[in-house]
């Protein structure tokens, strides 16, 4: 017996477990961490499957950016964890029944019975000199160019989208302008007025006091 | 693997819709408050454009480009032109109320023509991936377009139920692929096909794959018990952003169900029909008896959508050519109607008055008369009174669920049709028998008045010709 | 053509629908004006169409211009058949209705629902040439039902007035009556013939002149003979035939341009104009004929002795609409066709031309309708005196005028025929015309001449009517006069009917009657010393005598024969009956179904049990719609659940 099946269920059980944790813990925070931990797992599965882009990609964008940025959303928000527990006793009894019913029956479907190496043949294996990225560039950019695309506009929805939902323009903020501030004149600022030093009514009115 | 380069002209019109897409997004950024209704201009002129040129490169031949993900056929191009002229009248409809409310953005015009452009995607979609795409594309801009009213916890509420919901359904239609991708091999939909029609469709793979597929399909089309989003979204969404849901949308999913269930998964009809019956005869009956209980008008006009999209799903799940023009003709019917119906809603309502409760309603015959009399044709029309053209969508329908035997299940609809009737007539009650709440007169400009009338007299003049459209709908699916 | 034929009948309809939902935007001009532009339209279409076929000798047009649906081999849809029957009516409905709208807007002046009416009496133009243009059945009873509807609400115009409603729904009900076996009728045709067009039923109807129904076990009925009966019973309720004549003396409860357009020129015709149009299915039975004979004499003479005793001035023109109609139903009877439509026509003018005439005179008189309150009325209003006048002339049939020929026509026929019942029929409609004359001219002496009865106040406001009033009058009292003269020969022993009207060579009476015919002043001359005109200066004289010479006869008279007198003041005692008898007894019925059928069982149970239910049950589903973002989801799951385990692991 090779190595790769002993890393595979090391890897697997982690993974399962991690995830099973990301729903289970109290803390947003933990939950968050576990995520990072399923990421990493799910990326050495993909390292066994020769798929060495996918792998590091999954690290670098999911685990270096996203998950960053989601640890940094949740410690921002201060989430009160009671209300959100509050139903969890009362329905988990229902929802491990259907869990578990659900698990039962896809894993009668996606079990050994369909799936698996008797199944369906392995694919040809590649020397350590094959290019997985270039392969996968190749393919991206001329056969899948058009859900790429799509992808990218989809992309770019999620900008448009993002902005307007949390772009306000508030009116009553004060905030600078550095280029005025530095381009303003002297006439804009000072205006030199020539008035008499008395006026003369004010004065007829201290004389008849 | 060999490239071939692909053939650009079939996807002329959703280059042009994507490319104007972001001429809008770019050119609003410049408008200012005043002179935002150029932004509303070029959108309508984005989808007067996007349509001349489906119609022009429309013919009855089949194209595919795009390595096999995208395809060109009649059901498409009419599919997309009636995108088109929906959400062409769904930006004149709600301009008015989004002037009103301060809600007069770019962003809504920006995100309901990539929403467009997801439809279009979909419609034409010849692969699992591109299927997909298309509608997270759809979905995407929808979600946005449902909190863009940030100020309404309503409509906040209604976007985070939304995009959860959503996001569940699109996990399972991916996991659903990519079961059915597992047991056939490819995401082109013309080879899934070859495909099963090759092998025996008992593999239990293939069938936990559909059965993830037609729950996605239900949730997007809102077919119990999939549905609990959609009153939930029509009622908290501002009106216009419902009346673009409720309406366009359906159309692409219609096109979603018959490109993956018809084209790609037919050879396990027999299958998918019994999911199908089951859908439908619960969407039918809790659509048509809930909305009863509804005061809300939104709300009521929700449950009536889930009792319309059960009868879609008769016509297809009849599995004949009949069935499927019938289900397609009623789709388009569908669409129209709705239009109507929360293009009178946004008619009535005014700065502060959301005019969406049924008591609104009251007395409108004395407010104003011709008005009343429209929404009299639309809600005939969704009851499925003769001689206006829902009473043909649902005989179009029915008749074909007879014609694959289910005799039943035709009854059952009849019946609730009956149950239904009732709570469209209550409204025809309200605003002919009962005294107004406000005797204000309508105030509305001049283009949402005609074209409001014109929805009313077009139900009433495909009542009267069936036919045409009935031909286009038989033509372009055979 | 078609575009002509459309045009006939869309012009109104769109006036109307414009009239109806826009009256208040457009005003009261606004509304006359387009309703009656589209009438004229409509008019002036008919003339086109009327030279088309009947001057230029077109055949005949029939074509359907929609089809509704096509099921089990039975296409409904919507057609013409233009012949020269069709063209004739279609000038002759377009023709008083135009005539009637300009009139309607001297006398509706100050009522607050104008735009309403307008909007009705172009609705009712639209449907009765739906009726007459009809190439089908199922068009002709929409057209039939249509009328009817708006003749409903044109009765109960006035709604406010208990009367008014008490009369349309008495119309309401005794129509439902009549068409309850017109629908029968059309049933059967369905049944047998198994199709609704005019050609297809026409052709295939002596190939089932043998065919024989057991309505009751045990009793052979002639199937034809089933349908023509079931059919008149429709035209009896529409014609007002006895026993179904009840509603139309109350319908004067309605403006007088209604009674003039609705229960005077058109719709009351309809059932006439409907049994022409059948003559192929009528000649087939003569028992059908002879009943339509007897029924048609009875009403022409009993209706007119009620005529005598009426004070109401609109209630007698009634009565004598009612009279006329049994004239031209005998005409129907002794297989007169040609006759029974030529006194329609002229009847329409000269019928029209009296409604508006006494209308007018009821301006003058500010609505009140009693004529022992007027007396002397020919000084103040010349122009409805003598257009009056020649109405009335008309109506007897004095030598020269429309109605002469008409009538004379008829009675001839009616000589002429040997057909079980027309010696009956033939006497009386003798006396009817003695009847007639009696009546008509009580009311005319009554009103325009002798004392002047009316109150002070009253009298010094008499005047003339205005000129939309007496020019619609000027217009009819023309054709009242000349129409017979010019339309007796080609009409009744020319070829104009070939086309439309079928009479099987044994009945035709017309025929016979036509061998002696020699042109219209021939006929002019030898009727001037027959009977009926003889009869017709008796009954003149009668009334002038009674009522101008010796006015306290009349009193006497009533004091003499009490009896008769109460007899006839009852209306030979149909609504006491029907008031008894039907009334009563379906109130009775009504309320026994009410409270134990319907309140109970099906209230109770069926349908608020039901609603309920569905109540409740909507009620407790909507509690599953709970709000709550993962109930939800949860549902989904569950969804999906059932869905895996019943579709893929079983």
């Amino acid at each position: 017996m090779s190595i790769e099946p002993v890393l595979f269920y090391i890897f697997s059980a982690v993974l399962v477990f991690a995830a099973v944790m990301v729903i289970a813990v109290r803390n947003p925070v933990f939950a968050a961490l576990f995520l990072v931990l399923a990421f990493f797992n799910s990326a050495a599965l993909w390292l066994l499957l020769e798929a060495e882009f996918l792998a590091l990609v999954l690290v670098l964008v999911y685990v270096g950016a996203v998950m960053v940025l989601f640890l940094f959303v949740v410690m921002m928000l201060d989430i009160n964890l009671t209300p959100l527990r509050e139903g969890f006793i009362k329905y988990m009894p229902v929802g491990l029944v259907v869990a578990v019913i659900m698990l039962l029956e896809i894993a009668v479907v996606v079990g050994p019975e369909n799936f698996g190496l008797d199944q369906v043949a392995p694919p040809p294996r590649h020397g350590a000199d094959y290019n997985n990225t270039a392969e996968l560039g190749s393919v991206l950019y001329t056969v899948y160019a058009y859900p790429f695309e799509i992808a990218a506009v989809i992309l770019l929805v999620a900008i448009v989208a993002a902005i307007s939902l949390t772009l306000r323009r508030r009116p009553q903020t004060k905030y600078q302008n550095p280029a005025e501030q530095v381009l303003v004149r002297r006439e804009d600022r000072v205006r030199l007025v020539k008035m008499e030093a008395e006026k003369a009514g004010s004065a007829e009115g201290a004389e008849g006091d | 693997m060999v490239f071939e380069f692909p053939n650009f002209v079939p996807a002329l019109a959703e280059i042009f819709v994507l490319t104007m897409a972001c001429v809008v997004l770019i050119v609003d950024l410049f408008l200012t408050e005043r002179n935002r209704v150029i932004t509303y201009l070029l959108s309508q002129a984005t989808l007067l454009g996007a349509a001349v040129l489906t119609v022009s490169l429309h013919n009855n031949s089949t194209e595919l480009t795009f390595s096999g993900g995208f395809i060109r056929d009649g059901m498409g191009d009419v599919l997309k032109v009636f995108i088109y002229l929906v959400v062409a009248v769904v930006f004149l409809y709600s301009r008015e109320y989004l002037v009103v409310r301060k809600l007069f953005k770019g962003e809504f015009f920006v995100l309901g023509l990539f929403a467009v452009l997801g439809m279009m995607v979909m419609v034409s979609g010849h692969s699992l991936l591109t299927i997909y795409l298309g509608l997270e594309l759809l979905s995407l801009s929808l979600y946005a377009m449902v909190a863009m009213h940030r100020d309404s916890m309503p409509a906040s509420e209604a976007a985070m139920k939304y995009f959860i919901l959503g996001a569940i359904a699109s996990g399972m239609l991916l996991y659903g692929m990519s079961l059915i991708y597992g047991a056939t091999g490819s995401l082109d939909i013309g080879v899934i096909a070859d495909t099963l029609r090759m092998s025996p469709g008992d593999d239990m793979v293939l069938l936990l794959g559909l059965t993830f597929i037609i729950v996605a399909l239900a949730f997007k089309l809102g077919a119990v018990p999939f549905h609990m989003w959609i009153p939930d979204v029509y009622h908290g969404a501002p009106t216009p952003v419902t009346l673009f849901i409720g309406s366009a949308p359906k159309i692409a999913a219609f096109a979603m169900v018959m490109r993956l269930l018809v084209d790609g998964l037919g050879p396990l009809h027999v299958q998918w029909q019994d999911m199908l019956v089951i859908l439908a005869a619960l969407s039918i009956v809790a659509g048509s008896v809930i909305a009863i209980a509804q005061r809300n008008l939104k709300r009521m006009l929700a449950y009536s959508t889930i009792a319309h999209v059960g009868f879609l799903l008769l016509g297809i799940l009849a599995g004949t050519e009949n069935g499927y023009a019938g289900a397609m003709f009623y789709v388009l019917v569908y669409a129209l109607m709705t239009l109507g119906a929360f293009g009178m809603i946004l008619m009535l309502s005014r700065a502060g008055f959301e005019a969406d409760e049924i008591e609104d309603f009251k007395g409108l015959n004395e407010r104003s008369p011709w008005f009343a009399f429209v929404m009299l044709i639309l809600m005939f029309s969704m009851a499925g009174v003769p001689p206006f053209v829902g009473f043909y969508a649902k005989l179009a329908v029915l008749q074909a669920v007879i014609d694959a035997g289910l005799v039943w299940l035709a009854v059952l609809a009849v019946l609730s049709a009956v149950i239904g009737a009732f709570y469209y007539l209550r409204i025809v009650k309200y605003m002919y028998f009962d005294k107004p709440g406000d005797e204000s007169a309508l105030q509305s400009n001049f283009d949402m008045r005609a074209t409001i009338s014109a929805n009313g007299l077009l139900i009433l003049g495909l009542g009267i010709y069936p036919s045409g459209l009935m031909a286009l709908c038989v033509t372009v699916l055979r | 053509m078609k575009g002509v034929y459309l045009t006939v009948v869309l012009a109104p309809l769109i006036g109307s629908i414009i009239a109806g939902l826009f009256g208040r935007k457009i005003g009261k001009t606004g509304a006359h004006g387009v309703t009656i532009a589209g009438v004229a339209l409509s008019f002036l279409m008919s003339l086109v169409a009327f030279k088309h076929i009947v001057i230029d000798g077109a055949p005949t047009f029939n074509e359907s211009v929609y089809t509704w649906l096509i099921s089990d081999g039975i296409r409904l849809e919507i057609g013409f058949l233009i012949d020269r029957l069709t063209a004739l009516m279609m000038v002759v409905v377009t023709f008083v209705s135009l005539m009637v709208h300009i009139y309607t807007i001297g006398y509706m002046k100050d009522d607050p629902g104008y735009q309403r009416f307008f909007s009705y009496i172009s609705l009712f133009t639209f449907s009765m040439l739906m009726l007459v243009m009809a190439n089908n059945f199922l068009q002709l009873f929409f057209g039939w039902e249509a009328v009817g509807l708006v003749s409903y609400l044109l009765i109960g115009f006035w709604y406010q007035r208990e009367s008014a409603i008490y009369a349309n729904l008495k119309a309401f009900l005794v129509n439902r009556v009549g068409d309850f076996g017109f629908l029968l009728g059309i049933a059967a045709i369905l049944m047998y013939f198994n199709s609704l067009d005019y050609a297809d039923v026409f052709a295939a109807a002596p190939l089932l002149s043998d065919v024989t129904i057991q309505v009751f076990p045990g009793v052979e009925w002639s199937l034809l003979t089933v349908i023509c009966i079931l059919l008149f019973i429709g035209a009896m309720g529409k014609s007002a035939q006895m026993p179904l004549h009840v509603w139309l003396p109350d319908s004067m409860e309605g403006p007088t341009p209604i009674s003039a357009l609705i229960h005077a020129a058109t719709m009351v015709t309809a059932g006439i104009f409907m049994v022409a149009r059948m003559s192929p299915l009528y000649e087939l039975s003569e028992t059908a004929l002879s009943v339509v004979l007897v029924i048609g004499a009875l009403t022409a003479f009993l209706m007119g002795l009620l005529g005598i005793v009426q004070n109401d001035i609109k209630r007698m023109v009634a009565y004598s609409t009612l009279s006329q109609l049994g004239y031209m139903t005998v005409a129907l009877g002794v297989s007169a066709y040609s006759a029974a439509i030529f006194h329609l026509m002229t009847h329409a003018f000269f019928k029209a031309l009296m409604f508006l005439a006494a209308g007018s005179v009821i301006i003058a008189m500010h609505h009140d309708q009693d004529i022992r309150n007027m007396g002397g009325l020919k000084k103040y209003m010349p122009i409805t005196y003598w257009t009056f006048l020649i109405g009335a002339l008309a109506l007897i049939g004095f030598p020269g005028t429309a109605g002469f020929f008409s009538k004379d026509a008829i009675i001839e026929a009616v000589h002429a025929s040997d057909l079980p019942g027309s010696g009956f029929a033939y006497l009386a409609v003798l006396l009817g015309v003695f009847v007639t004359a009696l009546y008509t001219f009580r009311a005319f002496f009554l009103v325009f001449h002798g004392k002047e009865r009316m109150d002070e106040h009253t009298r010094t406001h008499l005047r003339e009517s205005p000129l939309v009033v007496t020019v619609p009058l000027i217009l009819l009292a023309i054709p009242s006069v000349l129409v017979g003269m010019v339309a007796i020969g080609p009409l009744l022993f020319g070829e104009f009917f070939a086309d439309s009207i079928y009479v099987a060579a044994a009945h035709d009476v017309l025929a016979r009657i036509g061998e002696d015919f020699t042109g219209a002043l021939g006929f002019l001359f030898h009727g001037m010393l027959g009977m009926p005109v003889l009869l017709a200066l008796a009954g003149v004289a009668t009334a002038w005598y009674i009522y101008l010479q010796r006015p306290e006869l009349a009193g006497l008279i009533k004091a003499r024969f009490e009896l008769l007198y109460r007899i006839l003041d009852r209306k030979y005692g149909f609504d006491d009956f029907n008031e008894a008898f039907f009334a009563a007894g379906s109130r009775g019925l009504g309320r026994l179904f009410w409270r134990t059928g319907d309140e109970t069982v099906i209230d109770g149970v069926a349908v608020n049990g039901t609603a309920k239910g569905i109540g409740w049950i909507a009620a407790r589903i909507r509690q599953a719609q709970t709000g709550l973002l993962y109930h939800y989801a949860f549902a989904m799951i569950i969804g999906l659940l059932i869905l895996i385990s019943f579709y893929v692991l079983l």
